[in-house]
């Protein structure tokens, strides 16, 4: 074990190292292209026995990922914003096929306007793909993130997203600790399901009848509700070895007696800690509740973590147009029939900035907001 | 090459119980070519007839895996299933993307300008009935200029875009054009194609009955005479040797044209037209 300053592509790129992945398939695009370079450099200097498939898109990555996949082999790739739009149609259809690709979204704005800095809403974009979709607060997270992406994918056969924002995360060095190799090679054992295989054909993805159809999804979502032990599960294992237990679905923060609770997803997690930290000092009852995993959605374990608090302020970087917040709009919807007063602000889209600071004048504003917000308000304009 | 059709393995890998029209020449095109791929073959199949003839729900007529891709993917998932086969030691599968007209030259272009940029080790098979038959037959890149199709009731006016030679542009491996109605020759190509260890393309002609307006019992023949006019020439570029691999009785291409419902706007001029064109093109004037 050792520990290096590593931005979250590297990040990224060690974690698919290390669970020694056998096809990874990309196509570059801003920010997420280092962690695709980091990638390519481990395999050309022989630290890792990859297949590289340069492809020509990204819609023909996740397709190149997806046959390896079906192939038998543990797969890996990385994009974000156009080029997560652009795949979706393979990303549905990935979760429809029930192949365990790993996928690393540096999150990065949509166009119009164009623009390249972090955002979420790519990653949201994909919400009812049936793809698993992890967030992460720091450039370790999506080290281990990722680790524990591909034990989750291959026990409920399911696609996972590892989620870190572009530059905030994608750019920015931070203290990594390096798992041991052996360790993780026992934690992640290679055991590889062919689809596709001469040994024992087989038609994959012949037409389904409506007799057929609604069964397999059906049987896809039960996978969902699945992931919602799992998730736990593979992170306790994780943090048993490895000293680091990201929590399940969501982390509670602060929480013993909190009255006043900020929910959010990311790299706002971290520094929503330092916040509520400063607040608990001059004697606030504040607490963090941190989604970890948005898909499947923890509505359960919100419901749970957050009956006795009075105020809840929920931030969301994505804005589902005609809505409000992907998160504040979910939590809302889980709260329902709870006592408690919840304020969803829209917040950083496109890369504005949200520090600490802001995070304080949300808190803020939010306790001073006395009529719940109807939907969600716009912070920072 | 096989000298007659009883020197053919016995085994049908693909066609029994299909669920392709009387006379479908898809189906044809498919049973043919197993003969020489074997049973050491993956297929992907993009959105098409031949996607869905080949299986539904529990049932499928296929003896070899068969994955019925999204419709713009097959060679780009082909090339994903060799990289995997590769880094897993497995050498003796070939990895095939078989997709109709519209799979290959319009929406299913880019995967494959991709794939045989990358000599990607698999065959890209086209199988081409010139129209968008699984949606109903409308007009696409491989129809001809002045066919009647679904969408276009007075006729393409267009040409049709020669993918033979752009895929020979790319300086791949082998590029071969090959016709249901030379089955040998057919076989003889698949058995070149796999042989080789980069990318492969090949293009069969084969009528849809439906699409062309032809009595199904007539597909073979109309793929013959679009040979035998010299419209659709057989040939191979091994290596970037390109050779001739039938010399055509060069009939009339009204006789090729004419009996075919499609065409049955066609003018005198405009057959004039297109027989002037084939004198002076034919196989690049060699």
């Amino acid at each position: 074990m050792s520990t290096i300053l590593l931005t979250g592509s590297d990040a990224a790129a060690y974690g698919a190292k290390l669970a020694r992945i056998e096809v990874i398939a990309y196509y570059p695009i801003t920010p997420a292209f280092p962690a695709m370079e980091r990638i390519s450099k481990f395999i050309d200097d022989g630290e890792l026995n990859t297949r590289f498939v340069r492809v020509e898109c990204d819609h023909s990555a996740l397709a190149a990922a997806l046959g390896a996949s079906l192939a038998g082999s543990r797969t890996f790739t990385v994009t974000n914003s156009q080029g997560l739009l652009y795949m979706t149609e393979v990303v549905y259809h990935t979760a429809g096929l029930r192949q365990p690709v790993v996928m690393a979204v540096a999150n990065r704005a949509l166009s119009a306007p164009h623009s390249r800095f972090p955002e979420q809403g790519d990653a949201i974009s994909q919400g009812a793909s049936g793809w698993i979709q992890l967030f992460c607060e720091n450039n370790q997270e999506v080290l281990d993130n990722m680790l524990q992406a591909f034990k989750i994918a291959e026990t409920v056969r399911l696609p996972v997203m590892v989620n870190y924002e572009g530059y905030i995360q994608s750019h920015t060095l931070e203290e990594v600790e390096i798992p041991n190799q052996e360790k993780i090679d026992q934690f992640l054992p290679l055991n590889r399901v062919r689809t596709l295989d001469v040994e024992n054909p087989q038609g994959v993805n012949t037409v389904a009848s409506p007799e057929f159809y609604m069964d397999y999804k059906f049987n896809q979502n039960q996978a969902m509700e699945q992931a919602k032990t799992v998730i736990k599960s593979v992170a306790t294992d994780y943090g048993k070895e490895f000293g680091r237990d990201w929590s399940g679905l969501i982390e509670a923060y602060q929480m013993e007696d909190a009255e006043h609770v900020f929910v959010a997803m990311g790299s706002m997690i971290s520094d929503a800690r330092i916040v509520v930290d400063e607040l608990r000092k001059q004697g606030q009852k504040v607490g963090l509740i941190k989604v970890r995993a948005w898909r499947p959605f923890p509505a359960e374990a919100l419901r749970e973590a957050l009956k006795k608090v009075q105020l809840i302020t929920v931030c969301d970087k994505n804005i589902v147009h005609g809505l409000g917040g992907a998160l504040g709009t979910e939590l809302k919807a889980a709260l329902y029939g709870q006592a408690v007063r919840i304020n969803s602000y829209i917040l950083g889209l496109g890369g504005r900035n949200v520090s600490t600071e802001e995070i304080k004048k949300v808190l803020e504003l939010s306790e001073k907001t006395a009529k719940q917000t109807t939907a969600s308000e716009w912070f920072g304009l | 090459m096989a000298q007659s059709i009883a020197d053919l393995p016995k085994e049908d890998l693909f066609g029994q119980g299909n669920a392709g029209c009387g006379g479908c020449g898809a189906a044809v095109a498919g049973r043919q070519a197993m003969k020489a791929l074997g049973s050491r073959t993956i297929m992907t199949i993009p959105a098409s007839c031949m996607a869905t003839l080949g299986g539904s729900n529990l049932k499928t007529t296929w003896q070899i895996p068969f994955y019925h891709t999204l419709f713009e993917i097959a060679p780009a998932v082909s090339s994903g299933i060799r990289a995997a086969l590769e880094v897993q030691g497995i050498e003796d599968v070939n990895v095939v993307s078989w997709a109709g007209d519209a799979g290959t030259a319009d929406i299913g272009f880019q995967s494959l300008s991709g794939a045989a940029e990358r000599n990607e080790h698999m065959i890209h098979v086209c199988y081409d009935n010139e129209m968008y038959m699984n949606t109903g037959g409308q007009t696409g890149s491989q129809t001809p200029m002045y066919a009647i199709t679904s969408n276009m009731t007075k006729g393409k006016q267009g040409k049709k875009k020669n993918m033979l030679t752009i895929m020979e542009a790319h300086g791949i491996d082998y590029v071969a054009s090959a016709s249901i109605a030379y089955p040998l020759d057919l076989i003889a190509k698949f058995k070149k194609a796999a042989a080789k260890l980069g990318f492969s393309y090949i293009h069969i002609l084969a009528p849809c009955h439906r699409g062309w307006q032809v009595p199904p019992e007539k597909t073979i023949e109309f793929a013959r005479l679009a040979v035998e006019s010299g419209l659709f020439e057989l040939f191979e570029v091994d290596e970037g040797k390109r050779t001739r691999t039938l010399e055509p009785t060069f009939i009339p291409v009204e006789e090729y044209l004419l009996p075919q419902g499609r065409f049955k706007g066609l003018t005198q001029e405009a057959i004039q037209g297109i027989q002037a064109s084939l004198n002076k093109h034919y196989g690049r004037g060699e």
